[in-house]
């Protein structure tokens, strides 16, 4: 059943490869290197020590740079969302902020703290930040009031009923802003590598670029796309898992 | 002390007025309700009656009277007091089991293993228990409500406010979700306050009814319902006291409040308990 589903998407892949490959061949242009070329590289270049080097701390800065963003986005927002006057009161601040191309982030933490892996740890967590914040309140907001009186009702202190119905009620919206502060998170460390830094995948495939390495330019861009599918398919298995009930009960009209 | 037929609750003159609106949503309501005793609350669509719940069980504050439970005061919601919602789709978690659900007002009164006997049982009582491990919106509605009321029963309220609670569903499921009740308030002793627009379902229940008039909301009338016990749907709705009585509440509802009140003078064939507080407040 499944296989039947993915095949059809499978063909298309092989197709566009294909075709990539037959005109690249017939261009014989250097800056479109055929598919072929670009894997034989790909195999070369990445399974090696070379993915310890690069694509490691590449994967390490953004996973703590999204860590941190992930914990204070949900803790922030849920409070946020949680009391409707502190809602009130940041939420313009809260979409003004957000509204903020990430990426412009960049130039101001290399001029505050240097292009150290602190920088790119943060603008990667400022990034990833915002829409989980947001999603996150969004989702505490999203409570029905007859859960929470039957909270009350049932005698939970405010903390607990934070902890026991506004957070799984926010989940929904959680997760919907964990998945948007993931890609987030991937473009930064991008770009993040590419301004200022001496390893890394995006400082990879800038340097290819430069020395006129095409082949490893592509194969860097490659094994991004990899890495991504493979972050986000994570993502969906996780997210399928704990959100299970909430699948199960919009699956159902009501 | 606990003995039937003695006072439990007791709502005097209770008045509540939203402060944002400045709107009188409750004028002048005064009740009460004995132990064992399942009184129902009825009034046209919008009079105020989940309000009026609402400020009974202490999640809102009246802006005046009382109401008094068991000797003491009602500030905040007491934990001999249970609400029903009308919307068990609201008002369940859809993260938890159906045992999950009952399970979780107890954590903090009993231990796990207390806590699981007191969920078997409770689902035993509404006749899920084969469901334990389902999660509610895998259920169709009534079983949901039914799961509603276990997590309710379990907590073991002295007294049980229903809101509602069987207006979301099917007529047949209806009639069940009554009988279950009744069955469980003689079981287990529990009181039960119901608030419904449906007349015929407030007769079939109760020992006594109390008719509101439309917002801002006063009693308009008190019924005592002297229908043989245990009810039955057949029998009990084809009792002549029965139709009688729904239809006298159903031509008092129909009215405004001045006539209505006025054409409340007159007592029902069974005299009302002495001290009827059936006069809005002037």
């Amino acid at each position: 059943m499944k296989a039947r589903r993915t095949f059809p998407g499978v063909g298309t892949v092989v197709v566009l490869l294909v075709a990539w490959e037959l005109i690249a061949r017939a261009r014989q242009n250097v800056y479109l290197p055929p598919v072929s070329t670009i894997a034989a590289t790909f195999a070369h270049e990445w399974f090696s020590p070379q993915f310890g080097e690069q694509a490691i701390p590449s994967l390490i800065r953004m996973f703590v740079g999204y860590l941190i963003a992930s914990a204070l986005g949900i803790v922030v927002g849920v409070l946020i969302g949680a009391s409707r006057p502190l809602y009130r009161l940041v939420d313009p601040f809260l979409q003004f902020l957000r509204a903020i191309p990430p990426t412009a982030i960049i130039p101001v933490g290399i001029l505050l703290i240097g292009i150290g892996d602190t920088m790119k740890i943060l603008v990667i967590a400022f990034g990833a930040f915002w829409p989980i914040l947001v999603n996150a309140a969004d989702g505490a907001r999203a409570v029905t009031s007859e859960r929470l009186d039957t909270a009350r009702i049932f005698g939970l202190s405010p903390l607990e009923t934070l902890v026991s119905v506004t957070f799984p009620s926010a989940l929904p919206g959680i997760f919907a802003g964990l998945r948007t502060g993931l890609s987030i998170a991937f473009i930064m460390i991008v770009v993040s590598e590419m301004i200022g830094s001496t390893n890394g995948l995006g400082y990879y495939i800038l340097q290819a670029q430069r020395t006129f390495a095409i082949p490893e330019m592509y194969g860097g861009i490659v094994l991004l796309a990899i890495l991504g599918y493979a972050l986000n398919t994570g993502f969906l298995a996780v997210e399928h898992r704990v959100l299970a009930w909430h699948h199960g009960q919009t699956a159902r009209p009501t | 002390m606990n003995a039937p037929g003695e006072r439990l609750l007791d709502v005097n003159g209770l008045q509540k007025r939203y402060t944002s609106s400045g709107t009188l949503a409750i004028e002048n309501v005064t009740l009460d309700v004995r132990r064992c005793e399942f009184v129902s609350i009825v009034g046209p669509s919008g009079c105020g009656k989940t309000t009026l719940l609402k400020t009974i069980c202490g999640l809102l504050h009246p802006t005046g009277g009382s109401v008094v439970l068991d000797g003491n005061r009602v500030t905040t919601p007491p934990p001999e007091m249970v609400l029903v919602f009308q919307d068990y789709a609201r008002s369940l978690f859809p993260w938890l089991t159906v045992a999950g659900n009952i399970a979780f007002p107890l954590k903090k009164k009993l231990a796990p293993a207390q806590r699981a006997r007191a969920v078997d049982d409770a689902l035993a009582a509404v006749g899920l228990t084969k469901f334990a491990k389902h999660y509610p919106w895998q259920l169709s509605g009534g079983m949901q409500q039914r799961v509603a009321i276990a997590r309710a029963v379990a907590f073991q309220p002295e007294i049980l406010l229903l809101d509602e609670p069987f207006a979301s569903v099917d007529a047949l499921t209806r009639a069940e979700l009554e009988d279950l009740t009744l069955r469980l308030r003689a079981e287990l002793g529990i009181t039960m306050l119901l608030v419904t627009h449906d007349i015929d379902e407030a007769v079939y229940l109760s020992d006594r009814v109390f008719v509101l008039s439309p917002p801002p909301s006063v009693v308009v009338r008190e019924f005592a319902i002297p229908l043989a016990t245990p009810r039955d749907q057949e029998r009990t709705r084809s009792e002549a006291r029965f139709l009688e009585l729904r239809n006298e509440i159903h031509h008092l509802i129909g009215r405004p409040r001045e006539t209505a009140a006025a054409a409340g003078a007159p007592a029902p064939a069974s005299a009302p308990p002495a001290g009827v507080r059936a006069e809005p407040a002037r």
